[in-house]
């Protein structure tokens, strides 16, 4: 009894505790202490919604785990709960009934689990994927101060181009750049709605202010364009991104010249 | 009731200012205190800042590219300044088209663009 006492006490990320079966906390150990702020004194006979925030204890959540856990003999939930100061942390959270050998409910014991690393740890790789996928995607890099070029690789789908046209305006005003290089040289094929997505984006880009050159269009997708009967005359087209960027240079009164006969060269 | 619209004219170009959230009536007095005001000021270029809006429904869009056709039929030229993201993808699914009128990103810009005759050479930064 004296070691599991001891087991108890040292238990780093457990909270191990017991509580009446009303939800009174009746036993605190300092593993519990040391995750919740909490002294014995200050929390045995408090109620255990202290450790929920207010919102769920409103709904009813404290009473429904007890039940669940009265009913099935166990109750298992993760979730954040409340430390003495008021900071949260990510939890792990196992309320077991305990019954007498007449199956009277004597209380629950609960285990808590701090899982706030975990979840730093997942939220991090979560948004590091996000970023990867998103870049992937429409990756949109500034070339020049004021340009900036979204180099298209593969098909575009509807999810695709919506995306594009989102993350495009957002860099656009970000950066304040009143030019984009739209290149899609990677694109192996252009159907109408495709087209039609360019050409909207192409819009909306105007909308905000700045101009879309639509450079990398091939023979192969110039024909496809005019077969289908695809109207981009209000747009600036060029063959080659270095054409396209000529002319984004150009939009900017910026010109591109050798280097002089002091070996410095002049923009 | 929502903010009113600021009509401003800086040298002789009209600076017309849509509050963030428009009602319809004070989208239907876009038309009218602009029409009025170029007019009275014989302004030559009309810059609309729509920056701050938020919310655009077809009826603002619809009175926006009428009113750009009206200063045009006029003699000016419009200019929408500053529009956000999010009003430009909206514009687009309202498939809003923008004619003659010019943009530029911010309203400092946009007084610029006003003083240079159109088809000049593009100058944006």
């Amino acid at each position: 009894m004296e070691l599991l006492h001891f087991l108890l006490d040292n238990l780093k990320e457990y909270a191990i505790l017991m509580l009446d079966p009303a939800g009174y906390v009746k036993t605190w150990t300092p593993a519990a202490q040391r995750l919740k702020g909490y002294k014995p004194e200050e929390i045995i006979g408090k109620h255990f919604s202290v450790f929920y925030a207010k919102e769920d204890v409103e709904s009813g959540k404290c009473e429904r785990e007890l039940e669940a856990a009265a009913r099935d003999g166990r109750f298992e939930d993760e979730g954040w709960r409340l430390r003495k100061d008021g900071t949260r942390f990510w939890a792990n959270v196992v309320l077991t009934a305990l019954r007498d050998s007449k199956g009277d409910l004597r209380g629950f014991g609960k285990v808590t689990r701090d899982l706030s690393d975990r979840r730093q740890v997942e939220e991090r790789l979560r948004q590091q994927s996000r970023d990867v996928m998103e870049m992937a995607t429409v990756p949109v890099v500034q070339v020049w101060e004021g340009i900036l070029l979204v180099p298209l690789i593969g098909m575009l789908d509807s999810a695709r181009t919506q995306q594009l046209m989102e993350r495009l305006l957002e860099r656009l005003t970000e950066t304040s750049s009143p030019v984009a290089l739209l290149d899609i040289t990677g694109v192996p094929a252009i159907d109408t709605q495709t087209a039609q997505h360019l050409i909207e984006t192409i819009k909306a880009v105007r909308y905000i202010g700045a101009e879309v050159v639509l450079t990398g269009v091939r023979p192969a997708i110039a024909q496809t364009l005019v077969h289908l009967g695809v109207d981009l005359s209000s747009a600036t087209t060029r063959a080659s991104l270095a054409a396209g960027l000529r002319v984004a240079l150009g939009l900017l009164n910026l010109h591109v010249a050798a280097a002089n006969a002091s070996g410095q060269a002049a923009v | 009731m929502s903010e009113p619209i600021s009509v401003v004219k800086v040298r002789n170009v009209l600076l017309v200012s849509m509050p963030a959230d428009p009602d319809d009536s004070t989208v239907a007095a876009l038309q009218d205190r602009t029409l009025e005001a170029m007019s009275k000021y014989d302004a030559r270029a009309l810059v609309l800042d729509l920056s701050k809006v938020e919310i655009l429904d077809s009826y603002f869009a619809r009175m926006v590219s009428e009113t750009a056709q009206m200063v045009s039929l006029m003699g000016g030229d419009t200019i929408i300044a500053g529009m956000q993201p999010a009003l430009a993808v909206t514009a687009t699914e309202l498939g809003v088209t923008l004619g003659r009128t010019r943009t530029a990103m911010t309203v400092e810009r946009a007084l610029e663009v006003a003083g240079q005759p159109r088809g000049s050479a593009a100058k944006l930064l």
